[in-house]
């Protein structure tokens, strides 16, 4: 061969070489020491933040020898599309967590717990696909409860929180009329999900509550989203916002600068998930926080919740036993547990755990509220979280979020908005 | 008396034959290929090779999770023509695109002329105008995301000079696009500036002396010895800008994520992210590329036909 093309040639396979080797995200390392890189993908919130994760990987892996860990942090908090990108290309990490199974699992991407793995967990049926569980049940989170200023309740005579939607519609008024804007949503950007919150709020109460296995109806044809008691739903939503009572600044901001504007005093009320408790009792802002369900036409406590958010592995990690393995030593680890419940506020679904004893007023309050919803079985799935059978197709929660924003803002009436989730619906399982 | 060969006048000289010509030949040619392999490897790689399984991919339903991918010919383009979403991305999209286009281009030209002199604050301007160029468009959308939401830096000026209630930017679904058009324009101008201002300096002093002589003004004197002599920059930056526009989607998927509501500031770019990636349905999204790529084509060499008909060439 000539010299200059096999140099070239050498180059090149050691080009294609080094690219192979840099497209997978696993190895195994040669020598006697047998150790696996695996990667973990994560995400960052203003709780979860970059020193969470790695504390929480060195205790895990601690327990488990012979892995080493590379963590991947999704670029938002949207990890699931983050891991379907990662998937398109052939790198779907190793373990995941928090990850939307829907698609994955049923694909056979991700390898599924065994009864004997989920023994230790309270639900450990949570969310199940063709009966089985890929994502560890770990914690609860109630979503949404509303977080409220007690002293902008004082201020606008209100004494104790609403327990009916007719209490409720009665204090947003009172708020009203003491020059106080009455509820916090977010929408900005990326986390247009945080304008959801009021419309998840209002399907507990109006649809969930009646009717649990409602979206799975949907799923089956028999229901749609035009129907009365969704229709309902959606309507007292457009009707907080026709009445002034859904502040639409919170439509242009981000999730951690929503959570800034009930913090700044901008408005009394703040629908968001469990945990804002732990944020709320880390810094506290400078008013007492309460906390109450969103109140349903009879006054029955309803919270929506979701549980899971734990971990899922896939069924090409190098060493699929080893990653479980591992999920499991960094789920059912005391301190790791602790942390969460101290960082993002997670009421945990292990049997025998006890939160830390340290925890805030706001937390112990949140614990409360959603205990005292699961005591008199008023605790119903939380739309647009479900991860199993029935749930929202792939894009759906996208579309329901954009929806939200869109009845907030009174771009579309609450006949148009479900009219167009059924429209949406249909495409995306088309 | 042996004859004595004489070689022919017009004979051509004796030399290596067809092969040893070619032997001689190839280590030049395999040398060019030496040097021409990284570039076409690369090309081929990144853009030939995907291009070609994109435009495969959208005659078929493939979806990331689905096992098995069928041929479904023209449907996907057919189920184009009846997307709603579809046609609202195509039309945010252009315009996006016009507006990029027109205003850094009349913005841009104006500064440069105002830029194209010497001078300490002139040249401290022109590196002032060119720094928003330089920077990634996920840092500007995020500046520009907290300046312009409903209370942030730019309505609370706003609000202190004395409007009572100042329009959401972001927040509202009418305003939305032209807000981002208008970052995007704000980024890309300093491009456009040095573009013009290259090819104002370009242009040789005697011409505009000449023309002042004639009695020429300053507007006749752009309009006649300027403005056709900047051809080649308008060229460039139209284009340049036209493909800016028409590929949209990082200023989007920051600062909008193609709301408020539904789709008011999706493109098409961002859609067929959220459709292949989101949906998972890839197929359908290779369509919706292909028709893009087809588009941007389109258009780069119209506008270069147009604009290059008209450059003058010194």
């Amino acid at each position: 061969m000539h010299r200059p093309l096999r140099l070239a040639a050498l180059v090149a396979a050691a080009a294609l070489t080094a690219a192979g080797c840099a497209a997978g995200g696993s190895s195994v390392s040669g020598g006697g020491g047998d150790k696996v890189t695996m990667t973990f993908l994560t995400f960052e919130t203003p709780n979860l933040n970059a020193k969470y994760w790695d504390d929480a990987i060195a205790r895990a892996s601690a327990k488990v020898p012979g892995v080493t860990i590379k963590k991947l942090v999704a670029p938002s908090i949207d990890r699931t599309g983050y891991a379907k990108q990662l998937a398109a290309t052939g790198q779907l990490p190793d373990i995941m967590i928090a990850v939307n199974p829907n698609g994955f699992a049923q694909s056979g991407q991700l390898a599924p717990w065994t009864d004997q793995e989920l023994a230790d967990f309270t639900y450990p049926h949570a969310n199940p696909i063709g009966g089985k569980v890929y994502v560890l049940p770990f914690n609860t989170q109630p979503t949404p409860l509303v977080y409220y200023n007690k002293q902008d309740f004082a201020k606008a005579g209100i004494a104790a929180p609403p327990t009916t939607y007719a209490d409720f519609l009665a204090d947003c008024a009172k708020l009203k009329d003491a020059g106080i804007n009455p509820i916090v949503v977010g929408g900005g950007g990326n986390d247009t999900f945080a304008a959801t919150y009021p419309w998840v709020a209002s399907v507990g109460t109006d649809v969930y509550q009646g009717t649990p296995d409602w979206l799975s109806q949907r799923a089956d044809g028999k229901v749609k989203f035009d129907s009365p008691d969704f229709t309902k739903a959606t309507q007292k939503v457009a009707d907080l916002a026709k009445a002034g009572y859904i502040d639409t600044a919170g439509l242009s901001r981000s999730y951690a600068d929503t959570e800034q504007a009930f913090r700044d005093n901008k408005g009394a009320m703040y629908p968001m998930g469990s945990w804002f408790a732990a944020s709320a009792d880390q810094t506290k802002p400078p008013f007492d926080v309460g906390v109450f369900a969103w109140p349903s036409d009879d006054g029955r406590p309803t919270v929506p919740a979701y549980t899971g958010g734990g971990m899922s592995v896939s069924s090409k990690a190098p060493n699929v036993d080893l990653a479980k393995r591992w999920a499991l030593a960094f789920m059912e680890d005391k301190q790791n547990l602790d942390a969460s419940v101290h960082a993002d506020g997670s009421i945990i679904a292990i049997k025998g755990y006890i939160p830390p004893t340290d925890m805030g007023p706001v937390y112990n309050e949140t614990l409360r509220a959603y205990n005292e919803a699961a005591a008199s079985g008023n605790v119903v799935n939380a739309f647009n979280s479900e991860t199993g059978d029935g749930s929202l197709p792939p894009g759906m929660s996208d579309v329901v979020n954009s929806a939200a924003v869109d009845l907030i803002s009174r771009h579309k009436s609450a006949q148009d908005t479900v009219s167009f989730l059924d429209a949406q619906y249909d495409k995306a399982n088309r | 008396m042996a004859a004595r060969s004489t070689p022919l006048r017009h004979a051509p000289p004796a030399g290596p034959g067809p092969a040893a010509r070619r032997a001689r030949r190839w280590p030049k040619v395999s040398r060019a290929l030496l040097f021409a392999a990284p570039g076409l490897v690369i090309y081929t790689a990144f853009v030939l090779v995907p291009l070609i399984t994109n435009v495969a991919n959208s005659f078929t339903d493939l979806n990331t999770f689905r096992p098995s991918t069928h041929w479904v010919g023209l449907a996907n383009y057919r189920a184009l023509l009846d997307d709603a979403d579809f046609h609202q991305a195509l039309h945010n999209t252009v315009v996006l695109t016009l507006i990029v286009t027109i205003l850094p281009n009349v913005a841009g030209l104006g500064i440069a002329m105002l830029l194209d002199r010497s001078g300490w604050f002139t040249n401290a301007l022109r590196s002032v105008f060119f720094v928003p160029t330089v920077l990634s468009a996920v840092v500007v959308s995020v500046v520009w995301q907290k300046i312009l939401t409903d209370d942030g830096l730019f309505n609370r000026a706003l609000h202190a000079v004395g409007v009572g209630s100042p329009p959401g930017w972001l927040s509202d679904p009418d305003l939305a696009l032209y807000s981002i058009a208008f970052i995007m324009s704000w980024q890309v101008l300093g491009f456009c500036v040095v573009v013009y201002l290259a090819g104002l300096q370009s242009i040789p002093a005697e011409l505009h002396e000449s023309a002042v002589i004639d009695g020429a003004g300053a507007l006749a004197s752009f309009r006649h010895v300027t403005w056709p002599l900047l051809a080649p920059a308008v060229t460039i930056n139209t284009v340049m800008l036209m493909i800016t526009g028409f590929k949209a989607y990082d200023y989007i998927q920051v600062i909008t994520n193609g709301g408020p509501g539904s789709g008011t500031t999706s493109t098409i770019a961002f859609s067929i992210v959220q459709t292949a990636f989101t949906g998972n349905h890839v197929g359908y999204a290779a369509a919706m590329a292909t028709v893009m790529f087809v588009g941007i084509a389109l258009l780069s060499a119209g506008a270069l036909t147009v604009l290059q008909r008209r450059e003058v060439t010194l």
